[in-house]
Order: C-alpha cells, then structure tokens, then sequence
C-alpha cells in the first residue's frame, strides 16, 4: 500500500515538473537581450541600390539565442546637413529584415566629396526604444568585362567614382572578391586590390559551367567604409561543358534492350521451355509404351 | 499387398466425392454461378462505357483489379514452391495437402491474369503487348514470366495427376461413358510399370525443382513491377524477397482455410488430421515472423530516412488508412503468431482462424502498397474533385472482384470432381515402399 502511494506520487510529481518546465521555458524578460540595428548599402548590377536595416534582438547571456525583430516600421532617408529626403519604409520580415531598392537613376543629395548619407530611422514602441543609424558612401561604378588578351581569358575589372564636378576619379586600394555562381551559392576564385581604378586577373579555364557550358562571374566589394556593398556580375560561355557521354547509356530507356539482358532472359527461357520439351518427350514415351502394352494385352 | 485390390479400394472410398451431388452442392455451385453472371454484368458494363464505372482516375490509376491480381498470382506462386518443396524432398505428410496446392496453384493463375486485363483502358489493343513488346519493360517480362509459368503449372499439375487418371480409368466400372473417355484420354496409357513410374517420377521431380525457381523468378518480376518505379512506397530494394515471403505467407494461409473446408465437407478427418494442421500453422508461424520483419524494416527505413515524399506517404497512412493500416500490419501479423505461437491454442479451428486473419490482412496490405502511393504523387493533383483525391473501388470493381473469388471456388470444385482430392497414386507409392499396413497406412503416413 504503501508502496503504491509512493510510485503513485512520484509519478505525479515528475508529471508536474514535466509539464511546468514548458511553462518556464516560455518566460522571456526583454531586459535579457540587446537590439542589435543594423544597416548597409548594396550597389547592385542593375545599379540599383539596396538600403538593407536588420534589427534583431540578441540575448546578453546566451549568444545563440537570437531572436528577429518582426513587423518594425523602418524610414529610410537620405540625408545632407539639415537637409533631408525620405526615400521610403519597409516593414521588418520575420527575418528581421527590411529592405527598400531604389532604382538606377535615383537622385540623391551629395556633399561636396561626393558622399551620400543614408540614414536608417525606428521611431520605437511603448516596448522597444527607438534606434537610428547612419552610413556614409561614395556611388561607386564597377566594370566587370570578360575578354580574351591574345586567347587568354582575362577578367578586367574598372572602378571609378564621380566626385561633384562631374570628374571621373579611380577607386584604389579596395579589396575585390571575384566568384563564380554555382547552383547553391557562389564559389570564390580568385581575391584580390583594385589599384589606379583596374584589377586584372587570368581566368582559370577548367570551371564547369551550365547546360550550354556559361559561367556566370561575379566582383564583389564587401562591407566598404566608402563604398558599402557593391555587386556587378557577367556571364561569358567559358565553361567546360557538364554533359556526360554516360546519359546516351542508360541502357534500361534506350531503343534497345542491353544484350547481357537478351542473354539472361534467353538462357531462362530456353531453359525452362527445354525443360517443357523434354517432359513432353517423355510423356509421348510413356504414351507409346503404353499403346505397345494394350497391343500385347490384346493379343 | 495386392496393388489392383488397393486400388479399387481408393476408387470406391473416393468415388462418392467424384460422383454424388448433394442438394447443398448444387445450391452452392448455384451461388457462385450468380456470382459470376453478377461480374460478367459488371464487365460487359465496363466494356461499354469505359473506366468511368471504375473508381479509378488519372492519378489513382489502379485499384482493387491490380491487388486482386497480385493477390491471386502471389498464391499461385506460392502453391507452387510448396507444392515443388513437398514433391522435392518427398515430404512424409505431402499426400495430404499436395493436390489441394497443386489445384491452388493452377486455378489461381488462371484467374490472377484475368484482373490485369481488366485494368487495361483499351483490351482492343491488347494484341499491342505482343506486337510491340519493349524487352526493357518489366510489364513484357511478366507477360513471358505469367505465361511461362503457367504453362510450367499446368503441365506439372497434369503430370501428378496421370497416376490417379490411370487408376481411375482401370476402376471406374459405374461412372459415365464420357467420363471413363475423358479418363482413358488424360491417362495417355500409363499402365504403372516400373519403367512408365521411373520415367514419370523423374520428370515430375526435375518439374518439381524447376517450378520453385520459375515462382521465385515470376514473382521478382512481378514485385520489380513496382520497385523499379521511383514511387515512394515502391522503389524498395526489399521489394522481390519482400513479395515472396508475403505470397508464401496468403498461400499458407489459403492451404489451411481450404484444408479446413475441404475436411469438413467432405468428411476427409481420417486424411486431413490435426496433425497437418499444426504442420501447415508452424509453417505459417515461421512465414507470419519473416514477413512482420520484412514489413517492419520497410516502414522503418521510410520512417527513419524522412524523405519529403516518403513522409507524406505514412502521414497518408496513419491518418487516412489508419484502421486499414493497423489490421494489415498489426492484426495481420500479430495475432497469427499469437495463435500459432502457443501449444495450447494450436487447435484446428484456432489454426484457421488465423489462417483468415493473415489472409485478409495481406490483401489489405496489398491495398496499402497500391493505393495509398498513387494517392500521394510527386505533382500535386491538378483536379481536385474528390474522387480523383481518393480513390475507392465501386460496385463494378467488387462485383468483378467476388466474380474472381467465386470462379476460383467453382473452379476447385470442377477440378475435385474430376479427381480425388486425396492423391490415390500417392498412398500407393507410400504403401509400396513398405511405410505402412495396408489398411492402416494413410493413417500411419499423415502422422
């Protein structure tokens, strides 16, 4: 009996604790964790432009414990001086993600370096403090051409920026990625400086491309205190062909059927179908001697 | 012992069973023929207005005809490779049970076939399989393979049975002429010599061994059918042995169910004893554990791997065909070997029942591997009326269905009228070895 009680409350116990741990595991105090405001630029291929703010809040204790900012209203602007100009809002995604994409022939306002200032505004909730943000860049322009110097295959990269005057000035001592797109991500080949506003390098020519053998080629400047993010991609027809001389022997599709499969299927059969002959020649000779048996019998 | 007299003995001991109709034979063989006419009806609708009458539609584009069909050939492949195995290695008990698996195995493959042409859309373009076959095709070799082997069947069917003819040829003083004919036709002169019975003891073993090997290799076509698909719930590199262990395992179970009739109508305790019945349900035991592997290890690997597709195949399975899936893979495993696994519940009644449970329980699991898999495709289902979603077979379907059911019955027992269902040249054999007394020896040999 006593026993029994024993078994009986520890059972409910451990029920209790198992089912209270998800309630405490629930409990989340915002005082735990830092926002974390993000915000860059991408100067894309197309020369449009990316204005990209992430706001997440980070737990202070526990660094794998992030959690995104969802739904936050983010104004982004354009700034010069007391001057400034809204460029437009995007909500947060539930990535904490917001993103706005101005267009190629966006006009902003500039100092007199040629600088714009962007600047990324939450204005705050009775819950979250407001955050702010600001980044300064240079509009970079970059060339990417894929040519062939004497039947080699040169990738040629121009960078240059355009200060107020209208002046062409070359970019230098700017670090540039060039990659290679792949089906899941791009692959890094070759890393490298801009000086005097070009950068050269050979192209490797053993890279496989797509169906029709294309290799899309990317430069990328990442995370520039000047230039921000900056993409430009090419594509030429510079890849080793991916198609296999092993489709054409799929041999189960193909017209016509593998011979070691007319084999097999002919040794069964002519097997078994022997078999069927040898008993029917038996069976006409069990037949037989039965008649010359009647025969005997008769006389 | 005088081996004329024996013979006459057995003749008159089985001739009531060749010749007398009772008054419940002829309302039972009565039924079946309705049953039938009701399945012709069916058909001859399904001829006229097409496959609309069936529940089958674009995605679900074979039902209850293929299971049946599958159904029917796994138990004739079974019936042979038991029957191959008891004639190979001269299994003591084999006079009991071996003409009944003989007959199994044959009318089985006579009706399995017929369901697979009743899948067909278009039977005016049958002759198409043998005009154009692709050898590459699984579907041609089974055509080889299903033909083949019945042939094979027959001819070893035939082959076991001319001994009994001869006996009933020599015996048969009261039956009809047509019948006496009929018997001097089908005996073709066999007159027992030495030389006559050496020559066909020899075929029948080398027909013996060779029909275990044409079952395994017609029933792995049959099951590449399916595993050479990339469905999910087919493409199973277990699918062949898989197939095999399943067809021995309704087979066993079919033996046992018509052992049971067979004894109880006929008033055949003295041939068929309890004794065989426990032979047959360890047999059904060992087979119940191998196939609950088998089934276990299918479902494992799908569970574990969590393919995408796989995984919405079981989650089909545990909530659509829960209750289906629980009998077939559960009920229909566990309670045979419950049964048979306990001395004291090995009764004959106990044996069949589980024999009715294993039966039912593979046709369902049949079911599972068909229907489920071709309602959960790769694309989405485009038109989303119900009966395109999920299929379920209608009237037409079952009527053709228990039509099978119900020719493979009347078939059976068109055949025991036709020759005793005890094979008399094997008590013969059995007494002429000198196992046994001569009154008392098919006694002694069945225990």
């Amino acid at each position: 009996m006593r026993t029994s009680f024993f078994t009986y409350s520890l059972s409910i116990v451990l029920l209790s604790l198992f089912l209270v741990s998800n309630t405490f595991a629930q409990e989340q105090d915002l005082s735990d964790y830092r926002m974390r405001f993000r915000f860059k630029s991408i100067k894309q291929p197309d020369q449009s432009r990316i204005l990209e703010a992430s706001f997440i809040a980070a737990n202070k204790k526990d660094r794998k414990d992030r959690v995104p900012v969802y739904g936050a209203d983010i104004t982004f602007l354009n700034v010069l001086g007391e001057e400034q100009v809204s460029l437009g809002s995007s909500k947060t995604s539930k990535e904490g993600i917001a993103q706005i994409t101005l267009p190629e022939n966006q006009s902003y306002l500039m100092d007199p370096e040629g600088r714009i200032n962007f600047r990324a505004v939450f204005k705050g909730t009775e819950e979250l403090d407001g955050e702010e943000k600001e980044i300064s860049i240079k509009d970079i322009h970059l060339d990417l051409g894929l040519i062939e110097k004497d039947s080699v295959r040169t990738v040629q990269i121009n960078a240059h920026t355009i200060d107020s005057l209208g002046l062409q000035i070359p970019v230098v001592e700017t670090d540039i990625i060039i990659s290679v797109g792949g089906m899941l991500s791009k692959m890094v080949i070759e890393e490298g400086s801009i000086e005097d506003g070009t950068y050269e390098f050979e192209m490797p020519t053993d890279l496989p491309g797509d169906a029709n053998g294309d290799i899309k080629v990317y430069a990328i400047i990442e995370d520039h205190d000047d230039y921000g993010d900056v993409v430009q991609k090419n594509m030429a027809n510079w890849g080793v062909s991916k198609k296999s001389g092993q489709e054409s022997e799929n041999t189960l599709w193909s017209e016509a059927a593998p011979i070691w499969m007319y084999v097999v299927l002919t040794i069964l059969l002519v097997g078994i179908w022997a078999n069927f002959v040898y008993t029917g020649i038996h069976l006409f000779k069990i037949k037989k001697e039965g008649k010359e048996l009647e025969l005997k019998t008769e006389n | 012992m005088d081996v004329d007299i024996r013979k006459r003995e057995l003749v008159k001991e089985f001739s009531p069973m060749l010749l007398k109709s009772t008054k419940w034979s002829k309302i039972w063989i009565g039924i079946l023929v309705g049953f039938i006419l009701w399945g012709l009806a069916a058909f001859v609708i399904q001829v006229i207005k097409g496959h609309e009458v069936t529940g089958m539609r674009d995605n679900v584009v074979w039902g209850i005809y293929i299971i049946n069909f599958i159904f029917f050939v796994c138990l004739s492949y079974s019936g042979a490779f038991i029957s191959g195995i008891l004639h190979f290695f001269k299994t003591p008990w084999k006079n009991s049970v071996s003409r009944i698996v003989e007959i199994i195995t044959v009318v089985s493959l006579i009706i399995g076939p017929i369901f697979i042409l009743l899948c067909i859309g278009r039977l005016d373009r049958l002759h198409y399989l043998f005009l154009y076959p692709r050898i590459q095709s699984p579907i041609t070799w089974d055509i080889i393979a299903i033909i083949t082997d019945l042939i094979g069947c027959f001819i070893y069917l035939y082959l076991t049975f001319i001994p009994d003819f001869a006996i009933l040829r020599d015996n048969s003083e009261d039956v009809p002429k047509w019948r006496r004919k009929l018997y001097t036709f089908l005996a073709i002169g066999y007159r027992d010599t030495p030389t006559q019975r050496n020559r066909l003891h020899k075929i029948t073993r080398i027909m013996s061994a060779m029909i275990i090997a044409l079952a395994i290799v017609a029933y792995t076509v049959l099951a590449w059918i399916f595993s050479l698909t990339l469905q999910p719930g087919w493409n199973s590199t277990i699918f062949a042995p898989y197939f095999i262990v399943a067809g021995l395992y309704s087979g066993v179970g079919v033996i046992i169910i018509a052992m049971y009739l067979i004894r109880k109508y006929f008033k055949l305790d003295h041939y068929i004893r309890k004794v065989h019945f426990i032979g047959a349900g360890v047999i059904l035991l060992v087979i119940s554990l191998l196939f609950g592997y088998f089934t276990f290890s299918e479902y494992f690997s799908r569970w574990f791997s969590h393919k995408t597709h796989d995984a919405n195949l079981l989650n089909t399975l545990f909530n659509r065909y829960f209750w289906e899936f629980i009998f077939a893979n559960y009920i229909g495993v566990l309670v045979p070997i419950v049964i048979l696994f306990f001395k004291k519940f090995r009764t004959i009644k106990s044996i069949t029942f589980a024999a009715i449970i294993a039966v039912l329980g593979l046709w369902l699991n049949r079911y599972l591997i068909v229907v489920p898999t071709l309602e959960t495709p790769y694309l989405p289902i485009q038109d989303t009326r119900p009966e395109f979603i999920h299929y379920s077979a209608t009237w037409v379907e079952w009527a053709l269905s228990f039509a099978g059911i119900a020719a493979f019955v009347l078939f059976f027992i068109l055949i025991m009228r036709l020759v005793p269902i005890i094979p008399m040249s094997g008590i013969i054999d059995y007494e002429r070895e000198g196992k046994g007394g001569t009154n008392s020896v098919t006694q002694h040999q069945l225990k």
